[in-house]
């Protein structure tokens, strides 16, 4: 299994999630694959919504920066993992820098789905998606509820779903591989 | 009622954001004649001063597309910087959402969260307006854009007038909410006769990019 995961953290020093991600990678380094993009220490500019990727270069987007390694690691992922601190009631403006750039991985055409307008596959298969995140001290019910909603239809847009929200503090490194695995399992089957 | 203005587009000055609000601010200073502040949050240069004039206000609109079914991380960016905020003065907040998808519905999980962010930082919710189907404002002919300008209008007169936004207009703007049965299927029928994508294919065209639609530049 292919793993693509897009860690967006504008504390550089949160070393318990740098931990964690150190703990994933060297568990996971012999039965899979696993890409981690930490958003902060790349040169990731913001979407400015110009559009060149869907109407001048179509497919390609029109920042020269770090962008299109991970445009690559995410297509060709059979999990993306989505992390990042909680901030300010929802995922991290860094983590959400990246997303917002991933429309270039989608072309303009509408179509529907679930009686809905959403935009044409570009690619033929997009990865599903995992959510790993890290609390606020205020963080409550509904800030959770509202986040995984949001992704629920982030999801829906990308072709994919949501299999998963972890956070760090709940979920130990082991627990989260035995959730890829299983997960792993259920998409070959 | 010291109003200030962040439009959080990221194409800024040339954003549909852009043109919505100057209709808004139109109807507001038939009202009240003060000068509106307007700030481009994605000129990130500026952002200490961005949320110097947040702090300062008593009454704040934010107005921006949906992205990627949230906010633009731009104003992502900028709401974490207010959040840290000590002491935070108090004030209104209202926002305007539009989106290129012509459903209110895709707008209403980000609008919770708004709501609940201004909860969290213990200010007075004014309200989400949420617009569809905004992309190609640019392009479209005065009279198909007429009715949208004369909403947003009377909307900012009637902030101006109450401080909140009318429910009425907020009502009607959220039109159409999801899309009817008869408009999917024509919808359709437009698909099939190619007019559904007409605004792309033309863009597409103009760019010489129209054989090269389909390109998949990440697969190799």
């Amino acid at each position: 299994m292919h793993i693509s995961l897009l860690y967006g953290n504008p504390n550089p020093d949160d070393q318990a999630f740098l931990n964690y991600l150190d703990g994933l990678r060297s568990a996971v380094s012999d039965s899979h694959t696993l890409d981690i993009w930490d958003i902060e220490k790349m040169d990731i500019h913001y979407c400015i919504g110009c559009w060149t990727c869907w109407w001048e270069t179509p497919g390609r987007c029109v920042h020269k920066d770090d962008g299109p390694d991970i445009f690559k690691s995410v297509i060709h992922a059979d999990l993306l993992i989505l992390a990042s601190p909680m901030m300010a009631g929802f995922t991290s403006s860094s983590l959400k820098r990246i997303c917002d750039r991933l429309i270039v991985l989608l072309h303009p055409y509408i179509t529907f789905i679930k009686k809905e307008c959403h935009h044409w596959k570009r690619y033929d298969t997009y990865p599903k998606i995992g959510l790993l995140l890290k609390k606020e001290p205020d963080t409550d019910k509904e800030d959770l509820l509202i986040t995984r909603d949001i992704y629920d239809r982030f999801a829906i847009n990308f072709h994919s779903r949501i299999l998963f929200m972890d956070f760090i503090e709940d979920t130990a490194v082991d627990q989260l591989i035995e959730k890829t695995v299983s997960i792993q399992n259920a998409i070959s089957i | 009622m010291k109003l200030v203005v962040f439009n959080g587009s990221p194409r800024r000055k040339k954003s549909n954001s852009k043109i919505l609000m100057e209709q808004f601010l139109k109807g507001y200073n038939e009202i009240q004649k003060d000068d509106v502040p307007l700030y481009y949050l994605a000129s990130m240069k500026r952002m200490n001063e961005y949320v110097d004039a947040f702090q300062h206000a008593q009454t704040v609109l934010f107005i921006f597309p949906l992205y990627t079914d949230s906010m633009p991380g731009v104003v992502k960016f900028f709401i974490e910087k207010i959040s840290e905020l000590k002491p935070f003065n108090t004030k209104n907040i209202g926002f305007i959402v539009q989106s290129g998808f012509p459903e209110a519905h895709h707008s209403t999980y980000l609008e919770r969260y708004l709501e609940k962010w201004t909860r969290r930082i213990q200010s007075t919710y004014l309200g989400t307006v949420i617009r569809g189907g905004v992309e190609g404002i640019q392009i479209q002919p005065r009279s198909w854009t007429r009715k949208l300008f004369r909403a947003f209008y009377e909307l900012g007169k009637g902030f101006a007038d109450s401080g909140s936004f009318h429910p009425d207009i907020v009502a009607r703007l959220r039109k159409p909410y999801m899309l009817s049965a008869p408009r999917r299927l024509s919808f359709r029928f437009m698909a099939l006769i190619g007019l559904t994508n007409y605004y792309w294919n033309m863009k597409l065209k103009e760019h010489h990019a129209y054989d090269i639609r389909f390109d998949r530049p990440y697969m190799d």
